[in-house]
């Protein structure tokens, strides 16, 4: 996908794109498409089964995005808020779409909101999505057993007037990619991998220790979702998590949503598809917390210290038992 | 004994001298402080100035990083005698303005945007790689003439390749 603000970008934008679509799926056809600025992007999550019984379960707000790629979602939406007529027209909307293609699965309805609360239809995802926790968290549905019971000619468990959201929900996806490098892949080894826990924390992992990124994969590699009764408690268990969270041996983008997390533009809440590329201030290497740096300086001074010191203990111990032989012969006679 | 050591994140150098197990100095400045090894080594628990810090540690690639807080840092240790020695080699051979444009991940290489010969300014667009699903522009780190290309289009190179030579 491509965004083109002036004509003359136009040539070679549209030959990137064709490029892009002809190498990962074989078709250089693109659509054009009008821009629609400083637009949100928020969905709604539906379902659908096969007896005809539509509903929504409210909205997701997905505007955190990096070449619309979405990188953070939360449930519910803080530019809707308490707009509950809002929130009811635009999942009446979504119902009444899925029901006009006789829709039947989970699914969900993508739309732009402008600053003026008008909404646009964007696309229809006719899957789960990679966001979905956030819902189930804050409606307290298992999408995926829903599904199942689509799936199996079942009614589904709720009705619409049952449909409840209770405090807050966020998402973090966390990708392999190096934040301080432009957003550079980073492939290797995941030497440890140790997971945040507590109350109201979920990790969606396709990763381990001994798991190995390759480049032929997308970077996402899990997903980290909490849950809290306000916004503001939400941000501050993500905070937790995401510091609690230690993938070692590839780099990852936590660092740019610990970043994002203490800006204050998105603690007000205040954002849209285009704070991340021209609003957030960029992570750098050279503006980190002067503290923190300096702590990081110290105690990498202190392992490489002991590391030292751990090697010339060895060559010491290697002078006194010059022959291995000698020295298990030893170690044998007083071994009881 | 005390050691002195170097340390240093994205040019800001820290001199640490290490006095004993719990004492040291960043900067002249003295510190009491606790350090200790958890999970083989793998991470650190650091008591200093009544706060408590657990640290992941590793090495890759010549650096020591550190995770903390949400945070990396790529820190760069050398002892007194390492410096040493890099200064003297330093010296030795100064070979400046040459710059090897290496593939930053591994991938296959979908567009050369130069000639050998060429004029680059910094930020120029040198090779489109693609890896995980995405194109990477590879842009010029600095401004200058391409003298070699080592890399052809659709070739799948490796983490680290040589691709091009910038001087």
């Amino acid at each position: 996908m491509r965004e083109v603000q002036y004509l003359e970008e136009m040539p070679g934008l549209l030959e990137a794109a064709r490029r892009e679509a002809e190498s990962s799926f074989g078709d250089g056809n693109i659509y054009l498409e009008k821009l629609i600025q400083g637009a949100r992007h928020i969905e709604i999550q539906i379902l659908a089964d096969q007896r005809g019984n539509v509903i929504h379960l409210g909205e997701r707000e997905c505007s955190i995005q990096r070449r619309h790629q979405k990188l953070l979602e939360e449930a519910p939406s803080p530019f809707i808020g308490s707009d509950q007529e809002l929130r009811e027209r635009m999942g009446a909307v979504a119902v009444q779409a899925a029901r006009s293609v006789d829709y039947i699965n989970a699914g969900t309805i993508e739309f732009l909101v402008d600053e003026d609360k008008n909404y646009y239809f964007l696309e229809m995802n006719t899957r789960l999505q990679v966001e979905h926790p956030v819902t189930e968290a804050v409606t307290g549905i298992d999408i995926v057993k829903e599904q199942i019971r689509i799936a199996a000619g079942q009614p589904l468990l709720v009705k619409q007037e049952d449909i409840s959201l209770t405090g807050w929900a966020m998402e973090c996806r966390i990708n392999a990619e190096d934040p301080y490098r432009g957003f550079l892949p980073s492939t290797g080894i995941i030497t440890q991998s140790l997971l945040p826990a507590g109350p109201g924390v979920r990790v969606d992992a396709g990763v381990y220790s001994g798991y190995e990124i390759s480049p032929y994969y997308d970077a996402l590699i899990a997903k980290l979702i909490v849950h809290e009764s306000t916004r503001e408690k939400t941000i501050a268990r993500m905070k937790r998590a995401l510091e609690e969270y230690r993938i070692i041996g590839i780099r990852t983008n936590i660092p740019f949503h610990q970043n994002l997390l203490q800006d204050p533009d998105f603690l007000a809440g205040n954002f849209n598809t285009l704070f991340v590329q021209d609003v957030l201030p960029p992570l750098s290497a050279s503006h980190q917390d002067k503290t923190l740096a300096e702590i990081a300086a110290l105690a990498a001074t202190l392992a490489a210290h002991e590391q030292s010191e751990r090697a010339a203990l060895e060559i010491q111990r290697s002078k006194r038992d010059l022959s291995n032989w000698k020295w298990v012969s030893r170690w044998e006679q007083t071994r009881e | 004994m005390t050691e002195i050591y170097f340390a240093e994140i994205e040019g800001v150098e820290y001199q640490i001298e290490i006095l004993s197990d719990n004492r040291i100095t960043i900067n002249g400045e003295p510190y009491e402080l606790n350090f200790q090894a958890l999970r083989q080594h793998l991470s650190y628990s650091l008591l200093l100035e009544g706060k408590s810090y657990e640290i992941n540690i590793y090495q890759d690639n010549g650096f020591w990083e550190v995770l903390l807080r949400g945070n990396q840092f790529s820190v760069q240790v050398e002892d007194e005698r390492e410096r040493r020695l890099r200064m003297a080699a330093g010296q030795a051979s100064k070979e400046e303005g040459k710059l090897l444009l290496q593939a930053p991940m591994p991938g296959l290489v979908i567009d050369i945007q130069v000639k050998e010969g060429q004029e680059v300014d910094k930020g120029d667009v040198l090779v489109i790689l693609e890896s995980m699903k995405m194109q990477n522009e590879l842009t010029a780190p600095r401004a200058g003439r391409i003298t070699r290309i080592q890399t052809e289009m659709n070739e799948h190179v490796e983490r680290k390749q040589v691709l091009l030579v910038l001087e």
